[in-house]
């Protein structure tokens, strides 16, 4: 049995995102990467499914990206997928998910993966798109947001999570397209075996041409970092002078304690 | 008449021969015990302790004759030291008597124990069984009536103290036998220089010659059979320590303190890391297991064991020499525990105080990098994330990296570019880059640089954590990682002498990082802090104020620092009241050993077992010379009442205090 797992190298959510030059995405200059949190949990569960059923199954890692995405890959193999693919491309950062997704099925169809992977959103760009059209344009089943999994000879049980807390099961049959929201698993820390095993693994390198980039359906119009609100203030003391402070700026900057405000 | 005796009086010549075949017997019994041990001791891999080896003698015989490591522990130590030391008279005693009859005699004709020299060898002998009596009787009260926690008492204990005691009194019984039947009768005056054989021998003076003979006869045989029993029996009892915990002097290592055993991280066909059985452990471990002695001194300083939690260092020796001996018990950290392995602070107290040279920290160490680094396991989540930070950002909050040198923004502070010169690199650390409490730290040490004239660069976001923490939890991987970096960023900086306020950066950077390659001096800012103050750099204006100086575990028990920062806290006007443990015997926060990445879920906070003893002092300036350190006193503090009476800070801000002095 094959499965995908379709992960993204994101920057850390603590840098500093300034514009680019072009005005068009951010500057990577000074940023750390590391890989998608929620493609982490596909990669975990991929994996998982793989040890349970044995020999019999093989995960696949693909990333589209600049050269830096090796590392995100390596990471991929040390956690335990068998192959990785990456389809090397420079302009990755500043494609739109359409884009993304034409690369990743010109590579997937034709190969019987039966299931396929990926996070629920990027933490980056966050469209959460790219699973979804994957999913369509391979003709696959697609659940999103899976928050837990189980499979038993190709027939799927998912849990999702639906606003305010509520959750609702699936059932579904492979092949199918799953993507991961955070509670599905917690992903796991890489052994130092594996960790070497990966360093020495040979990874698969494709242009994007060679597997049918398709031209944009949106474009970037320009990229703002977050416009900052009233800077956040850091009350400092014992318990009752913090609660003298939080009274007086409830009562001075809110209206929560004004009269009439009691719901 | 002369003073001397006939030696083997009464036991006519047969039983001397049965003497030497018994001797035979139970020397050959004890050597094949020992190679019992050895086997056990071979099943851990090879590891060179020979090195050096006339060091190693006078130590093993420095420390083993002088019983200054026992005896530091007064209540127990002394007594024993006392026992040893009459003990080994006796032994001595015993053995002069063997060789005057079958050497000095026959070959030499020269006959020692006679006249002045017999007289004091008697008294000598004679006081020293009666010492080795009265000591056994405190170190019997002490375990078996007063029974201080920690010490254990099992059946084999009790037989050891039994079979002691009959040796010994068989010994004055028989001599007791032996003077009333002659020295009492023929040499009164003689009979005087064995003032306790005379008091036995005038309780048997009424009996018989020949019920004195027959029953000196019977009891000299049962004293000679004990005490070649007590010779055989060494190896396969708790006895076996003096040979082991002796040993274990000799086999000491001679690397600085808190070198960890390397791991050989570029060899590509290594499938096994750290320790998950008793192979993986080196045979030091296991012979460590035979020196215990199991005296429960390193238990009762255990900041982890003090304070509820399932570690006890004594228990994890045990552990590991019980799955040595079984060769299919259970697996080793089952044995041992995840829980006693997580606990550990690595503050070294239980090796600082243990009598037989025994390391812990090292055995803790190994079987966490085999949970880490085979198994991906951490004492909590949270500790794989601030390990997964380390790794992207360089610092366990998971802070932007390129944010590491915000904290020196507007202060007269450079970022090493490897060309201009300064004289110093202060290597920033995790705390003091990004924890508002300890970035106060690092703006006071570069006021005393400034106030001193001392130039001061730093890496700035070039710099990553020095990798400590996550060494001590087992990572040795993301360990190098940072090493690494942080090695080619200092080597790029052009710097020539580093600098840290932090102990455990100062440990890595100055023992650790040198085996990866780093050759600079390194220092710790309160012995820097000292000079400064020394050369009159630094001018210091205190005002008095009430301190209790906190030591550091990685500067005053792994480095011996502990007078600088003193020094430095008197000269900045701290009037010093000591906690009841200090210096080399302090007591640690709970911050070491990378449980600073870890939640201290079992048994209660360590460092409000710490807050106590300061606040016993009545000083009201807790002074520490560690940001895990101020980190935990202001985390305690801030859940405690006590934070209105007693203040944490840094040597460096008390400095900065005294700086800013009229």
């Amino acid at each position: 049995m094959n499965i995908l797992v379709c992960i993204k190298q994101v920057p850390d959510m603590e840098g500093r995102f300034e514009p680019n030059e072009a005005g068009s995405w951010f500057d990577e200059v000074g940023l750390a990467w590391r890989m998608n949190e929620y493609d982490a949990f596909a990669v975990e569960e991929a994996v998982r499914l793989k040890e349970r059923l044995g020999g019999e199954a093989r995960v696949t890692a693909l990333c589209v990206g600049p050269a830096r995405v090796v590392e995100t890959l390596r990471k991929a193999l040390s956690m335990g997928c068998d192959d990785a693919v990456h389809i090397d491309d420079p302009e990755a950062p500043e494609r739109d998910p359409w884009q993304i997704a034409s690369m990743i099925v010109g590579f997937a169809a034709g190969r019987g993966f039966e299931l396929v992977f990926t996070g629920m959103q990027s933490e980056d760009r966050s469209s959460a798109q790219v699973g979804l059209l994957v999913a369509e344009r391979l003709g696959v089943t697609c659940a999103t947001g899976i928050t837990a999994f189980e499979w038993r000879d190709g027939a799927i049980t998912v849990e999702r999570e639906i606003e305010g807390g509520r959750s609702c099961t699936l059932r579904l049959k492979a092949p199918a397209l799953l993507t991961c929201q955070q509670g599905l698993n917690s992903p796991r820390y890489p052994t130092l075996p594996n960790i070497m095993k990966s360093k020495r693994a040979k990874l698969t390198v494709l242009t994007p041409e060679s597997v049918g980039l398709e031209p944009p359906k949106a474009s970037s119009g320009n990229f703002r970092p977050h416009e900052r609100n009233a800077a956040g203030v850091i009350l400092d003391g014992d318990a009752v002078t913090l609660a003298a402070q939080v009274l007086e700026i409830l009562e001075t900057r809110t209206a929560v304690l004004g009269k009439g405000g009691v719901r | 008449m002369g003073a001397t005796r006939e030696i083997y009086w009464n036991t006519g010549h047969g039983a001397v021969v049965v003497m030497y075949l018994v001797a035979l017997v139970a020397v050959g019994a004890m050597a094949l015990g020992f190679r019992r041990r050895r086997d056990i001791w071979r099943r851990g891999k090879p590891l060179d302790r020979v090195d050096h080896p006339l060091r190693r003698l006078s130590r093993l015989l420095a420390d083993t004759l002088s019983q200054s490591k026992v005896a530091r522990v007064p209540e127990g130590g002394v007594p024993h030291s006392i026992f040893f030391w009459a003990f080994l008279l006796l032994f001595a005693g015993t053995l002069l008597v063997m060789a005057q009859v079958d050497l000095l005699t026959p070959l030499f004709n020269v006959n020692l124990l006679s006249g002045d020299f017999y007289r004091l060898y008697s008294l000598t002998l004679d006081l020293a069984g009666l010492l080795a009596l009265v000591a056994l009787g405190v170190l019997a009260a002490r375990r078996f009536v007063i029974r201080p926690p920690g010490l254990e008492r099992t059946p084999g204990d009790a037989a050891v103290h039994l079979l002691l005691l009959a040796i010994l009194v068989t010994g004055f019984i028989v001599e007791g036998f032996r003077m009333a039947a002659t020295e009492l009768r023929d040499n009164p005056g003689l009979a005087l220089w064995s003032p306790v054989g005379y008091l036995f021998a005038e309780l048997f003076a009424a009996m018989s010659d020949q019920a004195q003979r027959a029953a000196h006869r019977a009891l000299w045989l049962a004293h000679m059979l004990l005490a070649l029993g007590f010779i055989a029996i060494i190896p396969w009892t708790k006895l076996r320590h003096i040979a082991t915990t002796s040993g274990n002097s000799f086999f000491e290592p001679n690397k600085p303190k808190g070198t960890l055993p390397p791991v050989d991280l570029d060899d590509e066909s290594a499938e096994r890391f750290g320790a998950s059985a008793v192979g993986d452990l080196f045979w030091k471990d296991l012979f460590d297991a035979d020196a215990c002695t199991k005296c429960g001194r390193c238990q009762e300083r255990c900041p982890a064991w003090l304070t509820g939690k399932p570690l006890s260092p004594m228990k994890v020796i045990a552990d590991i020499g019980d799955v040595a001996e079984k060769e299919n018990g259970k697996p080793l950290i089952e044995a041992v525990s995840r829980d006693a392995l997580w606990s550990c602070t690595t503050c070294g107290a239980c090796e600082e105080i243990c009598p037989a040279s025994i390391e812990h920290v090292g055995k803790i160490i190994e079987m966490r990098r085999s949970l880490v680094l085979m198994a991906g396991e951490f004492p909590g989540d949270e500790a794989r994330r601030a390990c997964d930070a380390i790794e992207i950002n360089g610092n366990p909050f998971g802070l932007a990296r390129s944010s590491r040198g915000d904290w020196a923004k507007g202060l007269p502070v450079s970022v090493a570019d490897g060309k201009s010169e300064t004289e110093i690199l202060y290597f920033t650390g995790c705390y003091a880059s990004f924890d508002p409490r300890n970035r106060k730290v690092a703006e006071s040490f570069i006021k005393i640089c400034a106030a001193a004239g001392v130039t001061v660069a730093v890496l700035g976001k070039a710099e990553r954590c020095c990798g400590e923490p996550a060494r001590k939890l087992g990572n040795e991987y993301l360990y190098r990682m940072v090493a690494e970096s942080n090695i080619a960023a200092i080597c790029a900086s052009g710097a020539r002498r580093i600098v840290t306020a932090c102990p455990h950066c100062f440990n890595t950077l100055a023992r650790d990082y040198r085996e990866l390659g780093l050759d600079l001096p390194v220092e710790h800012h309160s012995t820097f802090i000292r000079r400064l103050v020394g050369e009159g750099r630094l001018k210091l204006n205190p005002a008095a104020f009430s301190a209790t100086y906190h030591d550091s575990c990685y500067l005053a028990r792994y480095r011996d620092i502990a007078e600088a920062p003193r020094v430095v806290l008197e000269a900045a006007g701290g009037r010093l009241a000591e906690m009841e443990w200090a210096g080399s015997e302090g007591f640690c926060c709970g911050a070491g050993g990378g449980r600073i990445l870890a939640e201290e879920r079992m048994g209660t906070p360590i460092v409000d077992e710490r807050l106590r003893m300061a606040r016993k002092t009545g000083a009201s300036t807790l002074v520490a010379a560690c940001p895990f350190c101020l980190s935990m006193f202001e985390d305690g503090l801030k859940r405690s009442d006590a934070h209105q009476s007693l203040k944490a800070f840094d040597l460096a801000e008390v400095v900065v205090r005294s700086l800013e002095n009229p």
